[in-house]
């Protein structure tokens, strides 16, 4: 078991606004999420269009080495009076959104057996 | 069950400490302890009391409330409400836990309901959890308007720190609810996190 944890930000943006909700997201968002342990995965984009009438669903993968240090980033994020309201500033940007926690399904048994 | 729980900040722990527990001396199974290293708004001393009706309490409640205004008490987050524990008559356990929280007041019932499915859940995963209640809270004093407490026994202090902190029931699935970067966000305040050693019934 690697133990791996995987946090995964599925976001469908507005009409014509996915392009600016990637750039923002890897430009203002991503660092700070580094700093806290997180290492960038994937950023994809469905469909492989940026569509200017039509939403777009931005599926964004981090992967941290194990549940402590899932801990440890969420410790430090917390605090963070910039987070939530980086969050409500793309908002506009933003139809609906979601962050699931996940992890292989190889290591499940093991992360459950504590 | 009426339940009046109790976290006691104080410059002077052990004087404190006597005097509760007198207060409470006929309350049975009464829980007076100083609470373990790793607390957060936790305070010094919790105390957790259980009657079988509401008029018991009005019956303990002055003296109490008189230790709780003595100049050495700085701070003291409390809130009473009703529900009986889940678990084995005598449970085993060594450790008392009780989360006070507040879920934003612009929250729908059915997302309270939702959140509260899923912490009543937890006991079902975290094996470490003997016994366990979650209850809304009817009065609250202290840093937040108290919504819910959610109490629990544990088999000693690692299964509160090892197990209920890992399992993924915790950390990738309730945890949301308490994550200002999650859309479901909704216990905006910060939590009291309270433990101490239990050797009675407590939760029985």
């Amino acid at each position: 078991m690697s133990g791996e944890v995987y946090v995964i930000d599925r976001v469908v943006t507005h009409p014509g606004c996915a392009r600016k909700f990637v750039d923002t997201y890897l430009a203002e968002y991503a660092p700070g999420a580094r700093q806290r342990g997180m290492t960038l995965c994937d950023v994809l984009v469905s469909p492989p269009i940026w569509f200017d009438d039509q939403p777009n669903i931005i599926t964004i993968t981090w992967s941290l080495p194990s549940p402590q240090a899932w801990w440890e980033m969420t410790w430090q994020g917390r605090p963070d009076p910039a987070l939530g309201p980086w969050w409500a500033g793309v908002a506009p940007l933003i139809e609906q959104r979601t962050r699931t926690v996940a992890a292989a399904a190889d290591d499940v048994d093991a992360l459950c057996d504590v | 069950m009426f339940n009046v729980t109790t976290l006691i900040h104080t410059y002077q722990r052990e004087p404190i400490l006597a005097a509760l527990r007198e207060a409470v001396r006929d309350v049975p199974d009464a829980l007076v302890e100083p609470t373990l290293p790793g607390v957060r708004n936790g305070g010094d001393i919790l105390m957790h009391l259980q009657f079988a009706d509401d008029d018991k309490w009005s019956g303990v409640q002055a003296r109490v409330e008189a230790v709780l205004s003595t100049p050495a008490v700085s701070h003291v987050d409390s809130a009473s409400y009703r529900g009986h524990p889940i678990g084995p008559d005598k449970p085993a356990g060594s450790v008392y836990r009780a989360l006070f929280l507040r879920v934003a007041p612009d929250t729908a019932d059915d997302v309270v309901a939702h959140f509260e499915a899923d912490l009543a859940a937890m006991p079902r995963y975290v094996r470490s959890i003997t016994a366990w209640q979650l209850s809304r809270v009817e009065t609250a004093t202290g840093t937040s308007a108290w919504t819910h407490v959610f109490s629990q026994r544990f088999t000693d202090l690692e299964g509160l720190t090892g197990p209920y902190l890992m399992h993924p029931i915790h950390w990738a699935y309730v945890d949301r609810w308490f994550d200002p970067e999650c859309p479901d966000y909704i216990v905006r305040d910060r939590v009291c996190h309270s433990f101490c050693a239990v050797d009675t019934s407590v939760m029985g």
